[in-house]
């Protein structure tokens, strides 16, 4: 559904919550979010959101929100929130941009940072990848692909080959993340019944990143899917 | 499809009745007149029909003017004119060609040829036959006694092997003849405008008498197709992948992290991991891989971890210890027992007796040769080792030990191995020094170990790659036969 409504207004990508919606559908765990049109919403909203929350900027011309100063996090009142969307609003690159909205959501609880990808291979079709976030992934380059579908034993075993994979399991006093989290999340995106293999004519790239993983779950904190450019 | 199927199609091109040539010239010269000599001498007897626009008799062989023309339909069709005529040429073979392979080049390799290409692949469909190439070199197929290349053993093997360039493919045969490679076929398949790699790995899975197959690839358009083939259940046999053009670059207009980090080298490290099947870098590797698989068999139930070196050459013997141990394998010391059964035999000073095992060429020469007898006897019983690698550095026996003393070691090896039937893979690396008269020693003993199924390598390092990519394939069976 959230891809065919993205087709139809003729996306090249989803927004933010359209690509977390479609995260929540196939069963991977997402902050609770709600999209407001302005500061006049922001009481309504919060009435069903616990704080602190992180409100983002949703706009079709803006792809990396941070670099636009389009992301405040850690906001612990109403008030707070309404001086950060006005804050945000004055920027340059936001003020010169489309406004679709604004997009609140719930903290995730703090834990280990990883990536998961999709890309769409013009020769294999699907394929997954994982990371550990932050430098593991952009400047270290330490992540596993495999090709959609993947069985769980992929999965494990795509887990088992990062570098870093040791950190997972709780290294220098930090908390392990649930390998079984991990797993679903990889299971959910490239297994058979899995978003990549659903929609592989029509995702190009996607990006989860980062996934934030506790001892106990894993939440998509931040989604991009690229649509592939169909006839 | 199902094997039976794809046996039944693919056959007639590995073991063709009837073979045309096309591009053969009166004057005898062209590569055509030379395939049909090479056919010949190969022990071809099927009939071979030369097509020519004019003449009469090609070779000595009548000629036809056209494919629909020739007295019996055409299993095989070798095909080496100018691209522009063949397919007219194909378009008029109404369904009596089964496969033509286009040895010619000007095709999709090169921007200008590929609506030419197009035009083949169409005109071959149109003409009913499968259409090998174009821009190959041909194919090598004893049991059809068929063959481009100049030499190669006429023995049917079990290697199995297809390869996306020619000139690879002649050295395939041509190499890994000379360290005792026996093929059940090598097809070269060009820029494969119709039959894909896959196709071709298909037949060789349903292939009785292939064993184990290897591919040279460039580019896998069915790449799909190649990874399904490999994930089912007719996958059963080791493939070898020697992969050209694997660059780690992501993809240049990538708008993700996962999309810029995503290489060609990513993703068939990828189907290696899913599939198990091997991935080499070098010609060499390749060969040296599809050895192992030719020799060995395979064993899933208990891969292969601990491993036994044994031969003369102390340096030699560490050094070969380290890089065993960096690619996963085992070169532990025996345990207590094992080592005083050894002291037991009052082997001379300077043997090393732990493992690796180190006789110098005094101590392998004593009784003719036949105390390592001994020695492999008490390794294998008591050491139990999960392979054995006996190594011997050639040149150091020169002027020390009598020439049979060699031939001695090689056959008790073989004894023992035969003593403890399938206890330990068996590998034997022959070092010498490039002297011509070692070398000519080392091929007669390559011959006599390969005719006992035990493989011969020239190098520890090309034996431990070899032994590692077995422990890979065993491994990744084990844990799959596991798990499901």
């Amino acid at each position: 559904m959230v891809i065919e409504t993205a087709r139809r207004q003729g996306r090249s990508a989803l927004d933010e919550a359209a690509g977390k919606a479609l995260l929540a559908k196939y069963g991977i765990g997402v902050p609770k979010t709600i999209v407001v049109k302005s500061v006049e919403d922001v009481n309504d909203a919060l009435s069903v959101l616990t704080l602190p929350v992180v409100v983002k900027v949703v706009s079709p011309d803006i792809l990396h929100k941070s670099d636009a100063g389009g992301v405040t996090v850690s906001l612990r009142s109403p008030d707070e929130v309404r001086d950060a969307i006005r804050r945000m609003s004055a920027r340059p690159k936001i003020a010169a941009a489309r406004i679709e909205g604004w997009l609140i959501e719930e903290m995730a609880p703090p834990g280990q940072e990883l990536v998961v990808g999709g890309l769409r291979d013009p020769d294999f079709g699907p394929l997954i990848m994982l990371g550990l976030g932050g430098i593991f992934v952009e400047v270290l380059g330490d992540v596993s692909f495999r090709i959609c579908p993947i069985t769980r034993l992929d999965a494990e075993e795509m887990i088992d080959e990062l570098k870093g994979a040791a950190i997972l399991k709780g290294a220098r006093g930090r908390k392990p993340a649930s390998r079984e989290a991990i797993v679903d999340v990889l299971l959910n995106m490239g297994g058979a019944n899995g978003l990549l293999m659903r929609y592989a004519d029509d995702i190009s790239e996607a990006d989860i990143n980062p996934l934030i993983v506790t001892e106990t779950t894993a939440m998509a904190v931040d989604a991009r899917f690229i649509l592939t450019s169909k006839p | 499809m199902s094997e039976s199927r794809v046996l039944q199609e693919f056959m007639p091109l590995f073991q063709p009745k009837t073979v045309a040539v096309i591009g053969a010239s009166t004057k005898g010269t062209a590569f055509p007149n030379v395939f049909i000599r090479r056919i010949r001498e190969f022990g071809f007897e099927g009939p071979i029909y030369p097509i020519h626009p004019s003449a009469a008799e090609i070779d000595g062989l009548p000629a036809y003017k056209s494919l629909a023309d020739t007295p019996e339909p055409i299993d095989y069709a070798f095909i080496a004119i100018p691209g522009a005529q063949i397919p007219p040429l194909l378009r008029a073979a109404r369904g009596r060609v089964r496969f033509a392979q286009v040895i010619s080049s000007g095709f999709g390799e090169v921007e200008e040829g590929r609506a030419l290409q197009e035009e083949l692949a169409a005109a071959a469909r149109e003409g009913g036959a499968r259409l090998i190439g174009p821009n190959c070199l041909g194919m090598y197929t004893p049991r059809g006694k068929v063959t481009f290349a100049e030499t190669g053993p006429k023995e049917v093997g079990t290697v199995g092997v297809l390869s996306q360039s020619g000139g690879l493919g002649t050295d395939i045969i041509r190499r890994g003849f000379a360290r005792g490679l026996k093929f059940s076929g090598l097809i070269t398949v060009g820029n494969c405008a119709d039959v894909t790699p896959t196709d071709l790995l298909e037949f060789y899975f349903a292939d009785p008498v292939t064993r184990v197959v290897g591919m040279y690839i460039e580019t896998a358009k069915d790449g799909r197709r190649l990874f399904e083939l490999l994930r089912s259940a007719n996958a059963a046999k080791p493939v070898v992948i020697l992969k050209g053009g694997r660059t780690s670059q992501g993809r240049a207009a990538a708008a993700s992290h996962t999309g810029s980090l995503a290489g060609d080298e990513r993703v068939w490290l990828a189907l290696s991991r899913q599939t198990g099947c091997i991935l080499v870098d070098t010609v060499d590797q390749f060969i040296d891989t599809l050895l192992i698989f030719q020799s060995l068999t395979p064993r899933p139930a208990q891969p292969t971890r601990r491993v036994t070196l044994f031969g003369n050459g102390g340096g030699a013997s560490v050094l070969a210890t380290d890089y065993f141990s960096r690619l996963g394998l085992d070169v532990t010391p025996f345990g207590e027992e094992t080592i005083a059964e050894l002291a037991a035999l009052d082997l001379p000073p300077g043997t090393s007796i732990t493992n690796p095992v180190d006789c110098p060429v005094g101590t392998l020469q004593q009784d003719d040769g036949r105390v390592a007898e001994k020695i492999l006897d008490i390794m294998y019983a008591s050491g139990k080792p999960d392979a054995l690698v006996m190594h011997l550095n050639l040149s150091a026996f020169v002027g020390r030990a009598k020439p049979e003393v060699l031939d001695n070691l090689v056959e008790a090896a073989m004894r023992v191995q035969k003593q403890y039937p399938s206890q330990a893979h068996f590998l034997l690396v022959l070092r010498s020094d490039g002297d011509p008269p070692l070398e000519q020693r080392k091929r007669e003993f390559r011959e006599k170990a390969g005719a006992l199924g035990v493989p011969v390598y020239d190098e520890m390092t090309n034996a431990a790659h070899a032994l590692a990519a077995l422990q890979m394939y065993e491994r990744f069976v084990h844990k799959r036969a596991g798990s499901s």
